[in-house]
């Protein structure tokens, strides 16, 4: 972490939602922050409202309460720019043309979007790809094409809702590798989502645990397990007492949320 | 040579089929197994398919016929898709339309003419108008379902990449849905043929249907069967070159550039 300066500010946001006439609370005044260039990761058990947090922070939805703020250094660059768990490429666009879409459709000239996008796919190895089809590359590959299409954006802030756990167990590694580079080459402010806790200990900063439905902040943990981190760092006694401490509290957390479904099954 | 081989070689059941069809035909009207004077032999037909073609009677006919189907098509293509995509992105314009398609679209086509004898100037005109009614549909529903099918993830990442009005609809909405669009216009065009056919033999004095149904009441069954393989042919060269388009056109599609 270079600055300490805040880049995130998400106070008191609720989310609400309309649903068969009943309305259901899936945030419930999540307040955190994220430094300009701070790499954060979010957990919790699945319907804690984690893709619901990032959605808020992407636009895609309104919050019904509170407060987001992102700060902008840098007029003219998009707010956000958000990797899609199932890579949501548009199919009938090359390679190339998915990852200069964003920078189509705010105007940037033809000249500045070919040398982006070539870039951005060499940072993410796939320049000898650039004329292919989605349907013609691998699942790993398409997720590299999804993260292409989002830094091409240069955003303040990069938004990733679990953008490898479609993935394979081998490929989910090399892109976590892949992904600590590019963060490492760029700085860039990340909020990423994943229900790992392995993958956010190696990739975050600071990990926020999300408590089972309503989503609550339960805690918020620094990482403190030095960089530049590879895999390696698994094998560490400080990575193996965080795991077993935070997982302590997530198990918890995932035991609730069980239990409440079955609870909704008989209800 | 090599290269047709080779697709000889991925392609000899559809060639084969047919081929195996006209000589079992070929070879049941020549033992007698089937009347040769209601059934006469391919190779029989052939040789009365050229006497058409080269007194040039084919052609006209042929000509007549295609050109109304390239009317109607053309008719039921723009309107057909315009009104689809517009039902795929209102929910109340389509929530509107669908019972009323629901109900004319099964009614046999040819019972429009009459109808649309009074619409429009009767002859030429209102003979188009009817062969594009069916296709029409065809095409609207094809088309209004295309859009719908969208993957909603899709829309909403372009969306969030900055895509409004406009420009999502010509750079998502209108691609995601043109692979059921080129379905839809290969059904159209198929229905244009049949139903055109039909619609000449009730009321046109020329084209193949009319051919065809002027063979049979004086019958030359020869010539109604030669008619009959011209408009067979006819039908399969419009599928397949519809088809070699789509391929053509939208590379991305993956089970055409799988094949």
């Amino acid at each position: 972490m270079s600055t300490r300066a805040p880049k995130v500010l998400v106070s008191e946001v609720s989310v609400t939602f309309e649903s068969h006439g009943r309305s259901v609370l899936a945030l419930d005044r999540i307040s955190l922050q994220a430094h300009a260039g701070e790499f954060l990761c979010v957990v919790g058990p699945s319907g804690s409202g984690k893709s619901t947090l990032l959605r808020v922070l992407a636009g895609l939805l309104p919050q019904s309460a509170g407060d987001v703020r992102i700060e902008a250094d840098r007029p003219g660059t998009p707010l956000t720019a958000m990797v899609f768990q199932e890579h949501a490429l548009l199919p009938w666009r090359t390679v190339r043309d998915n990852v200069t879409f964003g920078l189509e459709n705010r105007g940037v000239g033809r000249a500045e979007r070919q040398a982006r996008a070539r870039e951005m796919l060499a940072m993410v190895g796939l320049t000898r790809f650039a004329q292919h089809y989605p349907h013609q590359l691998s699942g790993g590959m398409k997720q590299r094409v999804g993260i292409a299409r989002a830094l091409a954006n240069d955003p303040e802030v990069l938004l990733m809702d679990e953008p490898l756990a479609a993935l394979d167990a081998q490929t989910r590694t090399i892109m976590q590798e892949e992904l600590l580079r590019i963060w490492a080459t760029l700085g860039k402010t990340v909020v990423y989502v994943t229900h790992s806790l392995e993958e956010a200990l190696l990739l975050g900063d600071r990990i926020v645990l999300l408590t089972a439905r309503p989503g609550r902040v339960s805690q918020v943990y620094p990482v403190d397990l030095g960089r530049p981190r590879g895999l390696e760092v698994r094998g560490s006694p400080a990575y193996g007492a965080l795991l077993e401490k935070i997982w302590s509290q997530l198990r918890e957390e995932v035991v609730r949320a069980m239990a409440e479904d079955r609870g909704g099954e008989h209800a | 040579m090599r290269a047709f081989g080779r697709w000889l070689g991925e392609h000899w059941i559809g060639v084969g089929s047919p081929l195996l069809l006209l000589v079992a035909w070929e070879w049941a009207s020549a033992t007698g197994l089937l009347r040769e004077a209601f059934f006469p032999r391919p190779s029989t037909i052939v040789i009365h398919l050229r006497h058409l073609a080269a007194d040039g009677t084919l052609w006209g006919h042929g000509a007549m016929t295609l050109v109304r189907i390239g009317w109607a098509f053309a008719l039921a293509a723009v309107l057909g898709v315009g009104v689809g995509l517009a039902m795929g992105l209102w929910r109340r314009l389509r929530e509107g339309l669908d019972p009323v398609f629901a109900m004319i679209y099964p009614i046999p086509s040819v019972l429009f003419l009459p109808l649309v004898s009074f619409l429009v100037p009767p002859g030429e005109i209102a003979l188009d108008v009817t062969t594009a009614v069916t296709s029409f549909f065809l095409i609207a529903f094809t088309t209004t379902h295309g859009v719908r099918q969208i993957d909603r993830l899709v829309v909403e990442a372009a969306v969030h990449y900055g895509a409004r009005g406009w420009r999502l609809f010509a750079t998502v909405l209108l691609p995601g849905a043109l692979p059921f669009i080129f379905t839809g216009l290969r059904l159209g065009l198929g229905f244009a043929l049949i139903v055109v056919v039909a619609v000449e033999i009730v009321s046109a004095s020329r084209g193949l249907g009319t051919l065809l149904w002027l063979s049979w009441q004086i019958l030359k069954v020869e010539d109604m069967y030669a008619t009959f393989f011209v408009i067979a042919l006819l039908g399969a060269l419009l599928s397949y070159g519809l088809a070699a388009l789509r391929t053509r056109l939208l590379p991305w599609v993956q089970d055409v550039a799988e094949q």
